[in-house]
């Protein structure tokens, strides 16, 4: 990820403009006299209503329609926290189950359908939603940016949510839930009769596609949405968390959504993925969930220390010390966490030297944690601590984290974890790193951000008392369960029988629940009581960062005027800039043109490079949320037309979204930003984020297909038998055939844009035509050299019938991508300089040539070497 | 100041660069993890010369994390100034910025790699 | 000093007698359960300085409002506390915890004893030194103290786990795959071990009762087991066989000297011997019995058994008065 050219390199800009790319012009950085020039206070009412009206929000039942990171975020937040109240409100229905040994107060099914509700929600429907909530709420205030890169692709990502939300949560009511634990482990789920793990697989996958929609966004936001002058050391501490837990959620749920996708292919068609009788293997789905699943306790945990992160310096009143420690250890946590998932699995009898590798990395990933928490507490000593309230709930939240940390140290070794798996020892683990891992950072944090969110104060009354009995509930829950665990008792259980030493430590952690019950009741309220009038100061913590300039709820716009920043804590740092933003002073202070409009930055340094025009509100992004969700959730039922209509019906609604509100042609190709600089107005290639889009989608795309190939070697391993001797195999010349035809389509994408670039449209046309027609003849090759197999006798053609499967329907939107840019050129939508939608699909194709030539040598070339 | 300007190349603005050193981490660590799966469901003979065969892997990472990390080190350019803080919007600050994460990133990725070399050591069996 | 020193042995005590158990694996019985529950305690111990230590520097920081650390002391805090302390402790726990491993799975010696998970209970076959064919049972595993034994663990429809905490840790059974641990036994006595996998319905009812005793003790027991099931001495128990065989229980159950020979279900030849019914669910009483052949359902929910309490009261009596001499 190296910058583009700079502002000033004039050989790499001539090289540019031969191709009649506009790059940025005038003067960048800002001088000393810019920066102070009075402005025109008349001016600056005028540019100020003009930028409100662009950027204002729908009103009456069009607010639903709204796509402002601020309501979306909102909305976001506060679906996740009910299905948070109501995930608690299962497990508190559990504990009273277990209060007492032989009770039966609910039935083993549906206490089963329970914890496995209350898991799941606790991980889909609450903690990572939370953390991307939050992150579409904050991370622009942060950045000072308007809002995020996509913002309908937010508010499709949070209609998909609520959507597939509601449908899992509602399976309860009609005890219809999943009831196989959140980790679904076949056959045990691939057996259920009901439609129990139908609606898991398919509804979760569908909040999966969200979260990573949410990821691609949230790191698009961060590197290329940042202020001009905030470069890649600048960035606050909050983003960092979010770049990299972006990047981990692009590398951890696609394994699960290839799981996923062999999961239901079994359960729908019978192709007999886990069936040990036909070849089949349960442990493959263990492998492709925790390559997940363990990624996942990260993905949560850092976005909370995140939201530490900028508590800590505001409470001790100076700023974090060891900002480059806390960005090691982040990225390094981010790394090793991908080393840890068979720690979940140390009992499944792997060798013990494959368990050792895996104890290994769990204690390796110790080190960056201890440093974050390490240059907390420093940042603390080397501080003066004012104990502010959200900081009582940090401080909270480490003492629960260490202990969680230290019995992690403990379950990271293989031999003690044979003991305590799956009792209740873990219980208490998981959760002891859960609540101070997440849930008290993020109600400080709530604490903490709601000023800026809703121009008022929670109560610091009520917040104490909240805390109190959070915290001691907590202990009084979670810390008798490390005994009862020691003591045997295995998870999951739905009752157990007296005498075996669990029943005190039980009814002890039944009262516990309750008490934690009545905290967070507290906390509810005061988050949702009236609270009278508006505060008058912007920044009650006195903290640095450029959120706390912001002028929110009222004003749409995000910020005034985008600055010019050249500090970590500007507020802190760069007298007179809140006052300057709030003028209009610096960058993008109008929009003359009404239209809602972002500076996008060069990555490293933050270079400005051009205005995005983003988009506004709209019913489409909804309209796509309630299609897909057809699409999903119809297949539950065995309606497989209906659900195809649905597809077709989504894709529609997508293709009408770009088309209408994307890559529009500008009126004016270069655009006055204000402190003397022109920036262009539209970009295409990898200055665009629409391209970083595509690019950061196709590479969790890619380590989905991946983990699909990761099976067939796993099958291999597993198996003395694979492929089976007398397999039949798929037909040579027809993979071949296929490879050649995906070429083709490739190269005559690829070669399409430069003749149109250089004003050959007719020629790109047949190009584009011609690729489209080649990649439809290649994906039927593809299929047809399989055709003669039957997935349902045995794993190896159910896995060539997989990866062929796979392969034709991302040929799909490979097609509609062409033929996309074909009606671009013909309506006018593409034009030879204005061709962001081409660069796009050519990216696009570069990964579906991999997918595709993989494909064929894994389907055609490898079986013979095995 | 003259004495501080230094010249700032392509690879010193690289964000890719910084992550080298863990990422050779993540291949040593598959690369065993492979190794030992297919040793032991393939029967491909004695652990111990699997374990001699890990050994090496770490021995060659290990070579590339050290060289690495010097690059990086050179990157801080710590004894050019002592500098640990780099917050200021300048070239030079982004450049030791980057070069610092990055170094320690590589003596994290060192200590994990010996990490994950024990099992070997302490736990090479395929029982 | 002094006053403290009883109070704190107390305090002590009652601990130490909270950790006892016939499922504890604080309560050890066997040589991998007992280094682990060392290792539990050296790990305890060092968390809870450390876990002091890091939370005594926070709250310090709060109360005590100290004067300001420089920077430079700061990182060498992070410096000190965040890498070297945790990279050095880390290395040597880990090298104690991975050379653990192999000795833990060493393979057995002469006992062979193959564990089979079924939902929701365990098949159990012993294979004596040189014996050519098992002994069947279920839901009991007896073992000789002072010996490793192998066991061998598989599954039928689902994934279970195999966990005996007082003896060693646990290892999970799978359809299609065969898994293996080895168990050492120390100290003759009685426990109590549980699947630890969720496994479906009644998950939280397979459990089976352990016993270990010495070598010369288990000859003696396996020589029990391998013969054929107790005749019925009384008319009540003839007539419970009778009942048995006439409803087809044997189409299920095996009891080794009738008719019965299914093996469905659990073997009962030496039903009364074991601790347990129903895996763990109930206790080897008459009034357990009747209450379990006439509403398995309502004991373990999902069980595959059919209720059979469409039969006569006496004839389930007479049953369970024949299953109950079944020693």
């Amino acid at each position: 990820m190296t910058d583009a050219p700079r502002i000033g390199d004039t050989s790499a800009r001539r090289d540019l403009e031969k191709h009649e790319v506009r790059v940025a012009e005038g003067t960048y950085p800002p001088t000393e006299e810019m920066l102070s020039a009075p402005i025109d206070p008349e001016e600056s009412r005028a540019t100020a209503d003009r930028l409100l009206k662009a950027w204002y929000a729908p009103q009456g039942w069009r607010y639903w329609s709204a796509v402002n990171n601020s309501e979306v975020g909102l909305w976001y937040a506060l679906t996740s926290f009910v299905f948070m109240l109501m995930a608690g409100g299962l497990a508190l229905v559990m504990r009273l189950q277990l209060a007492v040994p032989d009770n039966d107060l609910i039935s083993a099914d549906r206490f089963n359908q329970f914890f496995t509700m209350h898991g799941s929600a606790m991980m889909f429907l609450f903690a990572v939603p939370m953390f991307e909530a939050i992150s579409i709420l904050l991370l622009p205030a942060f950045l000072g940016a308007r809002d995020m890169p996509f913002p309908r692709l937010s508010a499709y990502g949070f209609w998909a949510f609520l959507i597939g939300g509601v449908f899992i949560m509602g399976s309860l009511l009609f005890g219809a839930a999943p009831a196989a634990g959140w980790f679904m482990y076949p056959p045990l789920s691939t057996i259920d009769e009901g439609v129990g793990p139908d609606i898991w697989l398919l509804g979760l996958s569908f909040i999966e596609v969200a979260s990573i929609a949410a990821a691609v966004e949230l790191i698009v936001g961060t590197i290329k949405c940042r202020p001009p002058g905030m470069r890649i050391n600048l960035m606050p501490l909050y983003a960092w968390y979010v770049l990299v837990v972006g990047v981990m959620i692009l590398f951890a749920f696609p394994p699960l959504i290839a799981g996923d996708f062999l999961f239901e292919l079994q359960r729908s068609f019978d192709w007999p993925f886990f069936d040990p009788a036909r070849g089949g293997d349960p442990l493959l789905w263990q492998h492709l969930f925790w390559i997940f699943g363990h990624p996942e306790v990260y993905i949560v945990f850092l976005p909370s220390i995140a939201v530490a992160a900028m508590i800590v310096p505001a409470a001790a009143q100076r700023p974090m010390v060891g900002y480059n420690w806390i960005v090691l250890s982040a990225v390094g946590t981010g790394f090793l966490s991908f080393g840890l998932w068979v720690h979940h699995m140390f009992t499944t009898g792997l060798p013990t030297i494959s368990l050792g590798f895996f104890s290994a990395a769990s204690e390796a990933v110790v080190i960056p944690t201890g440093i974050q928490l390490f240059a907390f507490v420093a940042t603390l000593l080397a501080g003066r601590v004012k104990m502010i309230l959200p900081m009582l709930w940090i401080a909270g939240a480490l003492a629960i984290f260490t202990a969680g940390g230290l019995t992690g140290v403990m379950v990271a070794l293989a031999p003690f974890d044979w003991q305590v798996h799956d009792s209740y020892f873990i219980v208490a683990h998981l959760h002891y790193t859960l609540f101070g891992g997440m849930v008290f950072p993020l109600i400080g944090g709530i604490y903490f951000f709601y000023p800026f969110i809703r121009k008022q104060r929670m109560s610091e009354r009520l917040g104490r008392i909240s805390f109190w009995l959070t915290f001691v509930g907590f202990n009084l829950t979670f810390l008798p369960m490390h005994l009862t665990g020691l003591l045997g008792m295995p998870r999951r259980v739905y009752t157990y029988p007296a005498g075996v030493g669990w029943d005190d430590l039980n009814m002890l952690s039944t009262i516990g629940a309750f008490v934690i019950a009545s905290g967070i009741l507290v906390f509810a309220w005061d988050l949702v009581r009236p609270k009278g009038d508006e505060m008058k100061e912007r920044n009650p913590w006195g903290a640095g960062d450029l959120m706390w300039a912001h002028d929110i709820p009222d004003k749409f716009w995000g910020v005034r005027s985008i600055p010019y920043v050249t500090s970590r804590n500007p507020l802190w740092d760069q007298p007179g800039i809140v006052e300057r933003m709030d003028a209009g002073g610096y960058y993008l202070p109008d929009a003359q043109e009404g239209l809602r409009e972002t500076i996008v930055t060069s990555a490293i340094d933050a270079q400005p490079q051009f205005v995005a025009r983003i988009t506004g509100p709209a019913w489409c992004t909804m309209w796509a949320a309630a299609f897909t969700g057809g699409a999903f959730i119809l297949p539950v039922f065995h309606m497989y037309i209906p659900a195809m209509i649905c597809a077709v019906l989504a894709t529609a609604c997508v293709i009408y979204w770009l088309w209408t509100s994307t890559a529009l042609i500008p009126e004016h190709p270069m655009k006055d930003v204000g402190m003397g600089l022109q920036l262009p107005t539209y970009v295409s290639g990898p200055s665009a984020p629409g391209w970083w889009g595509v690019f950061i989608t196709m590479l969790g795309d890619m380590t989905a297909f991946a983990s699909l190939i990761f099976g067939v070697f796993f099958y291999w391993t597993a198996s003395e038998q694979f492929p089976p001797p007398l397999a039949e195999h798929a037909d040579g010349a027809l993979v071949l055939a296929s490879a050649v035809l995906y070429g083709a389509a490739w190269g005559a994408t690829r070669v399409a844009r430069p003749l149109n670039r250089d004003g050959q449209v007719a020629l790109a046309q047949v190009l584009l035509a011609g690729g489209a027609l080649a990649a439809a003849l290649g994906a039927g090759a593809l299929v047809w050299s399989i055709l003669h197999l039957d997935p349902t006798s045995h794993v190896y053609p159910a896995i060539l019938y997989a990866i062929a499967v796979w392969t034709a329907v991302h040929t799909i939107p490979g097609i509609i991508m062409q033929f996309y840019c074909l009606a671009g050129t013909i309506f006018g939508k593409i034009r030879p300089t204005y061709d962001a939608p081409i660069w796009n699909t050519v990216l696009f194709w570069h990964f579906l040539l991999v997918t595709a030539l993989v494909a064929a040598f894994t389907i055609g070339a490898l079986p013979g070497m095995l | 100041m003259a004495a501080h300007e230094k010249p700032d190349l392509p690879a010193h603005r690289n964000l890719f660069r910084m992550i080298l050193a863990p990422t050779i981490w993540a291949i040593h660590f598959l690369l065993a993890y492979c190794t030992a799966a297919i040793w032991c469901a393939k029967d491909l003979g004695d652990p111990d010369t699997l374990t001699l065969v890990v050994t090496g892997y770490t021995v060659a990472a290990e070579v590339a994390i050290v060289f690495l990390g010097l690059k990086m080190w050179t990157q801080w350019d710590y004894l050019d100034d002592y500098d640990y803080v780099h917050s200021e919007s300048t070239d030079e600050h982004r450049r030791e910025f980057l070069g610092h994460a990055g170094f320690m990133l590589a003596c994290l990725s060192f200590v994990a790699v010996i990490f994950n070399t024990m099992p070997v050591w302490f736990a090479g069996t395929c029982l | 000093m002094r006053p403290l020193v009883l109070p704190a042995a107390a305090i002590l005590a009652i601990a130490l007698a909270g950790c006892r158990g016939p499922q504890s694996a604080l309560d050890p019985a066997g040589a991998d359960a007992s280094s682990l529950a060392s290792l539990f305690w050296v790990m305890l111990a060092g968390a809870v300085v450390l876990w002091l230590l890091m939370n005594g520097l926070i709250f310090y920081a709060w109360r005590a409002k100290p004067r300001p650390i420089s920077s430079k002391a700061a990182r060498i805090l992070i410096f000190g506390g965040g890498v070297v302390f945790p990279t050095f402790v880390l290395f040597f726990l880990l090298a104690y915890g991975l050379s653990m491993m192999p000795d833990q799975r060493a393979p057995g010696e002469g006992l062979r004893v193959e564990v089979t998970g079924e939902q929701w209970w365990f098949r159990v076959a012993y294979w004596p030194e040189g014996a050519s064919e098992p002994i069947h049972s279920a839901n009991e595993i007896v073992l000789p103290v002072g010996v490793r034994s192998e066991i061998t663990l598989k599954a039928d429809q689902v994934i279970h786990s195999f966990w005996l905490p007082s003896i060693a840790g646990k290892t999970d059974m799978f359809p299609g795959r065969v898994t293996r641990m080895s168990l050492l036994p120390t100290e003759p006595g009685e426990f109590r071990g549980q699947c630890a996998e969720f496994c479906g319905e009644s998950h939280a009812w397979m459990a089976f009762t352990a016993r270990t005793m010495t070598p010369d003790d288990f000859a003696a027991w396996v020589e029990a087991e391998a013969a054929p099931a107790a005749v019925p001495e009384t008319d009540l128990q003839a007539r419970g066989l009778d009942v048995f065989l006439s409803e087809g229980c044997g189409g299920c159950h095996a009891i080794r000297g009738t008719p019965a020979r299914g093996r469905v279900g659990p073997d009962l030849t030496h039903l009364a011997s074991r601790g347990n019914l129903a895996a763990g669910a109930l206790k080897v009483t008459v009034p357990d019995l009747i209450a379990w052949i006439s509403h398995p359902e309502a004991i373990k929910p999902g069980a595959k058994m059919p209720a059979f309490d469409h039969l006569p009261r006496e004839d389930i009596a007479a049953m369970a008065a024949y299953l109950e001499s079944l020693e």
